[in-house]
Parts: structure tokens; C-alpha cells; sequence
């Protein structure tokens, strides 16, 4: 602790502190450019010159630390002449077009001018212009306006990890911009558009399009990832014109995926659904609210009465609100239904069968994350599924953290990674197989994992697992265990859950998941599971069929909630085409007409997106975060709490009793806190469930997929913005070189991949060093992309290129 | 005594009478200034605040950058303004209303414009028929900038000194 003064105030602080950082703690304005609390120190703009004793010059109040007994002013006549000149060099060269520049009213520069600048210029030369660049369909660039704070630059480098943006030349010649004409690509860039102070880099979807200060600001939760972070939505005249990022430390920081920022672009699709819309004569009518909901209870009730409770699937998003999915079993469960699901990417659920399943939670907090010592991601490409974990993985991997991935394909990382494991024909299992036998024969002094050792007698280590073993048998280390989205995917997921239970009961790590959609946690909560229900507690009898098995054998009717486009959501997209087209009755709870919904439903019921619909969310750490509406429902549409609510109080239920969403969040917290927690059966107990995976064999050719980036949910994939960029991947087989050679597949040819009985399609190949012998890489959910089965063993040949 | 004198003499001479007249009996001499609206009409300064319009440059290119300064100072809250990128890449409005009705005349508006786009014109004589027409829409306030360009460049003119 020092103690110094302030505008011979005394304050104290610890040492090392900067002026500017006591300053902004005590509120005492100080004005600046380059810094941010988030990013490293230049001091190169020098708007924050402030006045020292006994220092001959001001002293630059972001890069100098406080002193014992130093005397600082701040607004000194010596300080504020600095601060003028720096003022008056800056406006040298910054164009005066405040008046069409979309920073205009939230402009750092603008405000500061306005406090220190002089109204009347003194330069009568010409100004310096730079050539504007086209860096992707995120962001415009003004790069005349900019100020050369390299706030830009240096986030490039130390948060995105990519140095996209960067600083060339000197002086008056100096220009920020892609070292080529380049785009940035990077899955964070959007932050630049906040970090920049002026309207150099400004939002392109936004662009001209409103003014910072009349716009409405409702804070809320991002609906794309389980991170939740917390963002701002701004609307306009009930129209939603950003998102932009609303700082919670724990969390997002100060930052938020691209994803978060410019997915609001779908809310304004045009195949918004309206109006209620009953299919007759094979033609949309539009209805209203009443005959929709007794027309879709009448259909069900027929259904039901004449087939039976299995008959009707209910496939429920991973991003509908925790009152929604509470409301949505509650109603479908009063009915009857018991084949409620919201894990669409999983295909096999084998380990679930006759016991509970657990709360996919990250099993640590994301501050927590940042400080573990060793790191092990499993399935797991974070840097597209959840943009902001992998900022905290960043973090990490700074501080010293191992992390060691195990993934399908080999992919850019931009942080340090320890090890990356990638196995052939993407059977994830063998290598967690091999390190959890490494960890056994290193340990063999703990004997009450001795069961575990006649399910690894066919596994060997290889050095790469023996080295990771070791990582992450240190003790007295902090490990954490991830399964990403692609474990959960995996034709192995069940297996690949339970030995990373092994794994982490073994290195006494925390065990958590990285799941699909926004509110996975919240699903498994509100019991949207076949075989759960409110609150995790396991359902004795009704229990229902899987969101994999629903679609596998064709259901006779099906219910679909919260904009679930199931030919793109589920893992198997042509059994999920199939199941809906035969089904006699489909029901859409969905914000978008438009796609396949418009073939196979039967009803469509148009309800909110998520700006529209007040709701919770609870994240991966288990945090359950509420949030209102920003602007109300275009059309007809209505809250889906809503529509749930008049369709349980048609059913003769006590819907009607809501009258507001907190009701419904309440009262499901009532019940999770009264119920008993989770037990699960003994570990080797569910390990005898895979013995038989443990010994299939690893040969032959596997597809594996995976949700792009922006394809992620129906939102995301009406974002135009989104659509537009660079991540959005072709339709496209990518095959190791070793592999394609082995079917004497080119580049420039199609192959057709077929399994037996299932499906067969004929895409483009694309040859790929990443991609690990045996495997086959398709991006899923791509418009066109509709052939493709689930995962796992197919046949390739090739196609006879008649182009070629 | 002698007040009373002085009473009965005034009143006699109808004095009060003709004191009273004296104003009347002035006005009866000076020269008239009724205007015969519509015949004629009083000189208005080149500051006099009436219909609005929006103004165009020389070349025909529209004036208004959609800065949303206008909307943003109106007392009445009378203007809305939407704005876009226009096809040639600039800022255009693509909806510039403004609410007669609420409208008080105040020319702030005007004060606020970095482009002179928004004027009020001193065109004084306008009705509406019709229920809605109230909305100055921007093709309509384009439309009057283009017919009175002329008279709304003189009084800007006029006035320029001492702005
Ligand atoms: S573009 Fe913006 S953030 Fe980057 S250096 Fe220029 S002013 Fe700073
Ligand atoms: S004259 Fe005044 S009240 Fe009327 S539009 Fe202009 S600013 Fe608004
Ligand atoms: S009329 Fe003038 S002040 Fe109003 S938006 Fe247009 S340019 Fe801006
Ligand atoms: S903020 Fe201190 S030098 Fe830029």
C-alpha cells in the first residue's frame, strides 16, 4: 500500500497501481484513448498526460504507478494545457464528419473534443486520408477517422489471439489494416467495434442505420452457446438494432462472440412467422389463435387415444427458456407425451438407459477455469461452439495451464496446446482408453480402481497418452475435464462420458460439459428428458423414447418447440427428414416459417424470438440468469411461456394460474430445491453397459460431423451478416491425403458415401492434411447438405466425374 | 368655489367628451395600415418560421445526411427519421416525417442541421383535408424545397449576416 495524492486529496492504493487505474476507482475523470483496463499498456496516444510534483513533464497517468507521497493533478492548468495540445494534434488529421459517422453520440473522441478541444482549428493544411478496406461483412472501416490508439491491434494479439489488424508505417504515414487485403476472421472480432473510441471501425450490419442515443437498451442473456454472457439489446421503434456486450466479470468480461452480436440479423428474416397457420388441402391457412390450439390438441388426442402415449415425439430446443421447457413438459406430460427430449446432436444414449442421466453442467466456475493447471477437452473445438470459453482457455494456456485436446480433426488453436490427439477414423474413445491405462499402471498403488482394469485389456498406450497421463496424474493439481459438443455427438458418447467420469474421479479433476444450445442446463432442470423430470428426478414409470430413437423409427405425430429445424438440429438428419414427412401430424412452436417445416408440419405456431420473450436461462456453471423482453413479437406471435400456458389451461391443467413468467421460473425452483439430488449407479456398474464398445474394432472409415459456427440454431441461420463470412464452410468431404490416395480420390472429385440401408450422398471432396487418416469431415446443418446420416462407419467410392 | 367653477366650465365644453376623442380624433388623420388579406399581404421578415422543407443542392443531390440532429432537438418530438445506406453508399434517410400538428414552429430543427437540409420556409397558407395528411413525408417536403428553393436561398441569404 502506498498513499499519495490526488488533487491534494490523500488516497492509497497497492503498489504497482497506475494513476489512471485509483483514478477510475474514484471516479476522477481522466481522459484517454489507448488504454483499456482489458488490454496491455502502450501509452502512445498521450490524452492522459497529467501533471506530477517534481516530474519536469506531465507524466502519461495510464502508464505511470503510483508513489509513495506523490502529488498528482489532473485537471492543473499544466495538465490541461497537455491535454489541449494532445487534443488539438489529434484533430489535425480526424475528419469533421461527425454528422454521418455512426460513432457520432457514443464517440470518445467526440466527447472529449468537447471538453478539451478548441472550437475554432488552427490547422488551415490539407488532412491526411486513408483508403478504406474491406475486412469482411462484420465490420466497415472508416480508416481516415482513425487515431492510432492500437486498441485494435492489441486485442488482435492478446484476446483473439490472431493478429489480423496491424499498425504500418510511422507518424503521419502510419495505417492500421490487415497486413493483406484480408478479411478478419477471427470469432471475437465484433469487441473492435466497441474498443475502438472513434468510428474507424464501426458495426456493418448497423451501419447508418440509427443513432446511439435514441435507441432503447434491455439488458439480457445471448441465446447461442451455454456461456450466457450478458449483452445489451438496443432496440429502436420495437425493432431490434444491436447487440452489443454488457460487462460481467465472471463471465463475458467485457467481451462477446460475433455469434451473440450479429445473430439479431434473423430476427428480421422474412419467414418471421406471422400468424397461426393450419396446413389444409396441402395450403397454408391462416388461423387464429383459438382454432390453432384446439385444433393441435383435438389432432394430438386423436393420436394419442388411438396409438398410444409412444406415439407422439416432442423435440424441444436446447436454446427455449427454462420456463418454456418447464411449461413444455408439464403440458406434454398432462397430455400423455413422454417422449420429450432436448439433446438433438446426441445419437447415442446408451449409458442412460435405466438410470438418470446428470446435470451437464462445466462442474467449476469460468473464473476457476483460468486458473487450472492442466486442461482436458474432449470433442471440443471451442473456439466455434463456445466462443468465450476459449477466451478463458486462452487465459489459461497463458498462465502456465496444460491443455490437452482429443478431437476428431486437427484444428487451429490460438493458444498454446500441450498435446493434441487426434485418432484415426475419429474414434475418440482409444485414446482416453489409453491415457486412463497409462494413469493405472503409473498408479497402481490405488486399488479401489483395480475394476477398472478388465475393461482396458486390449488397450496399449502409446508415448503421446503415457505423457498426457502424467499431466494429468501430477495430484495436487487443479484438472479440469471437459466434454465438448462433439463427444456428445459421438457415435461413443455414452462411452466417452463414462471413462472421463473414470478420468476425473481418477485425477480428482472436475468433470463438466460443453452442451449444445443456451439452455441445456436449464432443460435437464425443467426435466425436458425422456426418462426425468423436473429437477433431474428419474420418472419411474413413462418414461419416453430419446431424441434419437424418436426420429429413427417414424413416429405418427410429432411435436416441435422453439424454432427446432430438425432436417438441420438432429444428429441424424435423413432419418429426422424421413420420420417428420411420414408422421400424419407435426406441430411447430417456432418464431420462422420457411425450410422444411413448411412440408412436413401440419400446424405452425408462431412464437417469440428471444429479444421478444421474457425468460431464464441457466448456464453452464449452473447460474439461473433472467432476462426481459426487449421488443414485443412481430405479427400474431406470442411468448412460447404464453402459448404453453393457454395450451395447458385448454388441457383442463392449472396453466391459467400463471399471470407472469417469474411464476413458472418460481415455482420450478420450489421444486428443484425439494427434490433429492441426482444418484447415479456405481461407476462399474455402468461401465458393464459398454463392455462391448470397449472391444469393437477401430478399422475402417468414419464419417464425423459437426455444427458449423453460424449454423448452429435457426436464428443464427437466418443471420445474413453471419451467412456472409468467411466460417461459413462449403458442402464439402474433406479426407486425409493418405486416405483419399487409398480410394484414389482427388481433390477435384466427388465421392459418394453411402451406409447400407440408410442414406447415400454424393459431395465434393476437398483433400486435407488436418484431417486424420480414416475419417471423413462433413460440416452439418448446410443448406443443401440434406443427405447426410448421423456419424459413424460408412463406404465411400468414387464418384465418375463426368466435369472432370 | 373655484373647483367648482373649473367643473361646471368643462362640463359644459364637453371637455372629458373631447379628451376622450383625442385618440380617435389622431387615428382619424394618420395614415391606414389595413391590409386587404387577401387583396394584399404584410412583408415578412426572411426569419419567419412556416411550412418546412427539405433542400436539395444545386446539382440535385438531396442535402440530408439522415444525422438524426433534427429529430433529436425537436421539442415536439414531431420528426422520425429512418435512415440507411443509400445505393451509392451514403447516408441517406429512407423516412422523414414530420407531425404538423405537433410541430410549434420553433425552427430549432433548422438551427440543428449541419447541411441546411431542413428549412422552414415562409410559406404561411397550407391546410389539410384530409385526416393524416398532417405527415409531412419526405417526398413532400422535398417537393416544396424544390418550389420555393429560390425564395428559401434569398431569405437564407438575407439573413446570413447575422447568423
Ligand atoms: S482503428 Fe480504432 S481501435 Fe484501431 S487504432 Fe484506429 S482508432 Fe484505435
Ligand atoms: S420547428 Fe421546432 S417543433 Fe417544429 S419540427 Fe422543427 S424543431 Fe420540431
Ligand atoms: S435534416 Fe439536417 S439535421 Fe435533420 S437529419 Fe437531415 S441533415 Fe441531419
Ligand atoms: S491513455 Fe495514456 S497514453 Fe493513451
Amino acid at each position: 500500500m502506498v498513499n499519495f495524492e490526488i488533487n491534494d486529496k490523500q488516497y492509497s492504493a497497492p503498489d504497482g497501481t497506475l494513476i489512471i487505474q485509483v483514478a477510475d476507482r474514484e471516479h476522477i475523470a481522466i481522459p484517454r484513448f489507448c488504454y483499456h483496463p482489458k488490454l496491455s499498456i502502450v501509452a502512445s496516444c498521450r490524452m492522459c498526460l497529467v501533471e506530477v510534483a517534481k516530474s519536469p513533464k506531465p507524466l502519461p497517468a495510464c502508464a505511470t504507478p503510483v508513489a509513495e507521497g506523490m502529488k498528482i493533478w489532473t485537471h492543473s492548468p499544466c495538465a490541461c494545457d497537455a491535454q489541449k495540445s494532445v487534443m488539438e494534434f489529434l484533430l489535425i488529421n480526424h475528419p469533421l464528419d461527425c454528422p454521418i459517422c455512426d460513432q457520432g453520440g457514443e464517440c470518445e473522441l467526440q466527447d472529449q473534443a468537447l471538453e478539451y478541444g478548441k472550437d475554432v482549428s488552427r490547422f488551415t493544411e490539407g488532412k491526411r486520408s486513408v483508403k478504406d478496406l474491406d475486412i469482411g461483412p462484420l465490420i466497415k472501416t472508416d480508416m481516415t477517422r482513425c487515431i492510432h490508439c492500437t486498441r485494435c491491434v492489441r486485442f488482435g494479439t492478446e484476446i483473439a489471439g490472431m493478429r489480423e489488424l496491424g499498425a504500418t508505417g510511422r507518424g503521419e504515414h502510419m495505417e492500421i489494416g490487415t497486413f493483406l487485403e484480408q478479411t478478419v476472421d477471427s470469432e471475437v472480432s465484433g469487441n473492435v467495434i466497441d474498443l475502438c473510441p472513434v468510428g474507424a471501425l464501426t458495426s456493418k450490419p448497423f451501419h447508418h442505420k440509427g443513432r446511439a442515443w435514441e435507441l432503447q437498451q434491455v439488458a439480457s442473456i445471448a441465446p447461442h452457446d451455454c456461456v450466457g454472457s450478458h449483452v445489451y439489446v438496443h432496440t429502436l421503434r420495437g425493432e431490434v438494432m444491436r447487440v452489443v456486450p454488457r460487462q460481467e466479470d465472471s463471465i463475458n468480461e467485457v467481451w462477446i462472440s460475433d455469434r451473440d452480436r450479429f445473430s439479431y440479423s434473423g430476427l428480421k428474416s422474412p419467414d418471421r412467422l406471422l400468424k397461426p397457420l393450419i396446413k389444409k388441402n396441402n395450403e397454408w391457412v391462416e388461423t387464429d389463435w383459438d382454432l390453432a390450439l384446439q385444433f393441435t390438441i383435438k389432432s394430438l388426442q386423436a393420436i394419442l387415444e388411438k396409438e398410444g402415449g409412444r406415439s407422439v415425439g416432442a423435440l424441444v430446443s436446447p436454446s427455449a427458456t427454462l420456463e418454456e421447457c418447464y411449461l413444455a413438459q408439464k403440458w406434454l406430460r398432462g397430455m400423455g407425451i413422454s417422449s420429450i427430449d432436448h439433446r438433438l446432436h446426441r445419437m447415442d444414449f446408451s449409458c442412460d438407459s435405466g438410470g438418470p442421466s446428470p446435470c451437464p453442467t462445466f462442474g467449476l466456475a469460468l473464473t476457476e477455469l483460468e486458473n487450472a493447471d492442466t486442461i482436458l477437452l474432449i470433442g471440443s473445438h471451442p473456439r466455434t461452439e463456445q466462443p468465450l470459453i476459449n477466451h478463458r482457455l486462452a487465459k489459461a494456456a497463458r498462465k502456465g495451464a496444460q491443455i490437452i485436446m482429443v478431437n476428431p480433426i486437427q484444428y487451429d488453436f490460438n493458444f498454446k496446446v500441450a498435446a493434441e490427439l487426434t485418432p484415426s477414423g475419429g474414434q475418440l474413445l482409444h485414446p482416453l482408453l489409453g491415457i486412463m491405462n497409462a494413469l493405472l499402471s503409473q498408479k497402481n498403488e490405488r486399488p479401489h480402481f483395480a475394476w477398472l482394469t478388465p475393461f482396458l485389456k486390449n488397450t496399449v498406450s502409446t508415448p503421446e497418452e503415457k505423457q498426457v497421463a502424467e499431466w494429468l496424474g501430477r495430484g495436487n493439481k487443479k484438472v479440469a475435464i471437459f466434454l465438448g459438443l462433439q463427444a456428445q455427438a459421438h457415435w461413443h458418447a455414452s462411452a466417452l462420458q463414462l471413462v472421463a467420469e473414470a478420468l476425473a474421479l481418477f485425477c480428482q479433476a472436475s468433470l463438466g460439459y460443453l452442451t449444445e444450445g443456451a439452455n441445456s442446463v436449464g432443460a435437464w432442470v425443467s426435466g425436458v428428458l425422456p426418462d426425468q423430470g423436473p429437477g433431474g428426478i428419474s420418472l419411474s414409470e413413462g418414461k419416453g423414447l430419446n431424441a434419437h430413437s424418436m426420429v429413427k423409427t417414424p413416429l405418427p405425430a410429432y411435436v416441435l418447440f422453439g424454432g427446432v429445424e430438425p432436417e438441420f438440429d438432429l444428429a441424424n438428419t435423413v432419418a429426422a427428414r424421413r420420420a417428420l414427412s411420414e408422421s400424419a401430424f407435426v406441430v411447430a412452436f417456432s418464431p420462422f416459417r420457411g425450410g422444411m417445416c413448411e412440408q412436413y408440419a401440419k400446424v405452425m405456431l408462431p412464437i417469440a424470438a428471444y429479444t421478444e420473450t421474457e425468460g431464464t436461462f441457466i448456464n453452464g456453471e449452473g447460474r439461473w440468469q433472467s432476462f426481459n423482453a426487449a421488443n414485443p413479437p412481430p405479427g400474431e406471435a406470442r411468448p412460447g411461456w404464453e402459448v404453453l400456458r393457454a395450451l395447458t389451461a385448454l388441457c383442463g391443467g392449472p396453466g391459467s394460474l400463471y399471470s407472469r413468467s417469474e411464476e413458472v421460473r418460481d415455482e420450478l425452483k420450489h421444486i428443484v430445491q425439494n427434490v433429492p439430488s441426482v444418484t447415479l449407479p456405481s461407476l462399474e456398474q455402468r461401465f458393464r453397459r459398454i463392455e462391448p464398445i470397449l472391444s469393437e474394432s477401430k478399422e475402417g472409415l468414419r464419417v464425423v460431423t459437426e455444427w458449423p459456427i453460424y449454423r448452429v440454431d435457426s436464428l443464427v441461420r437466418r443471420s445474413k451478416p453471419l451467412q456472409d463470412t468467411a466460417a461459413s464452410p462449403l458442402f464439402r468431404a474433406r479426407l486425409n491425403p493418405k486416405t483419399a490416395s487409398l480410394y484414389s480420390i482427388k481433390g477435384e472429385n466427388k465421392m459418394r458415401i453411402r451406409r447400407e440401408g440408410e442414406f447415400e450422398c454424393i459431395l465434393p471432396v476437398a483433400v486435407d492434411k488436418k484431417i486424420p487418416e480414416n475419417t471423413v469431415h462433413i460440416a452439418s446443418a448446410l443448406e443443401g447438405g440434406g443427405n447426410m446420416g448421423q456419424q459413424g462407419a460408412v463406404q465411400v467410392f468414387l464418384e465418375s466425374n463426368k466435369d472432370a | 368655489m373655484l373647483n367648482w367653477l373649473k367643473q361646471f366650465l368643462k362640463s359644459i365644453a364637453f371637455w372629458e367628451l373631447l379628451k376622450g376623442m383625442r385618440v380617435t380624433g389622431r387615428h382619424f388623420f394618420v395614415k391606414k395600415i389595413t391590409i386587404q388579406y387577401p387583396e394584399e399581404e404584410t412583408p415578412k421578415s426572411p426569419r419567419f418560421k412556416g411550412l418546412h422543407a427539405l433542400r436539395k443542392y444545386p446539382n440535385g443531390e438531396e442535402r440530408c445526411i439522415a444525422c438524426k440532429l433534427c429529430e433529436a432537438v425537436c421539442p415536439a418530438v414531431c420528426i422520425t427519421i429512418d435512415s440507411d445506406e443509400s445505393s451509392d453508399g451514403t447516408r441517406r434517410t429512407t423516412r422523414y416525417d414530420i407531425d404538423l400538428f405537433k410541430c410549434i414552429y420553433c425552427g430549432f430543427c433548422e438551427e440543428a442541421c449541419p447541411v441546411d437540409a431542413i428549412v422552414l420556409t415562409s410559406q404561411d397558407k397550407y391546410c389539410f383535408e384530409n385526416q393524416g395528411e398532417n405527415i409531412m413525408t419526405k417526398e413532400k417536403l422535398l417537393a416544396i424545397g424544390d418550389q420555393f428553393e429560390q425564395e428559401i436561398a434569398k431569405d437564407r441569404e438575407a439573413d446570413r449576416s447575422y447568423r
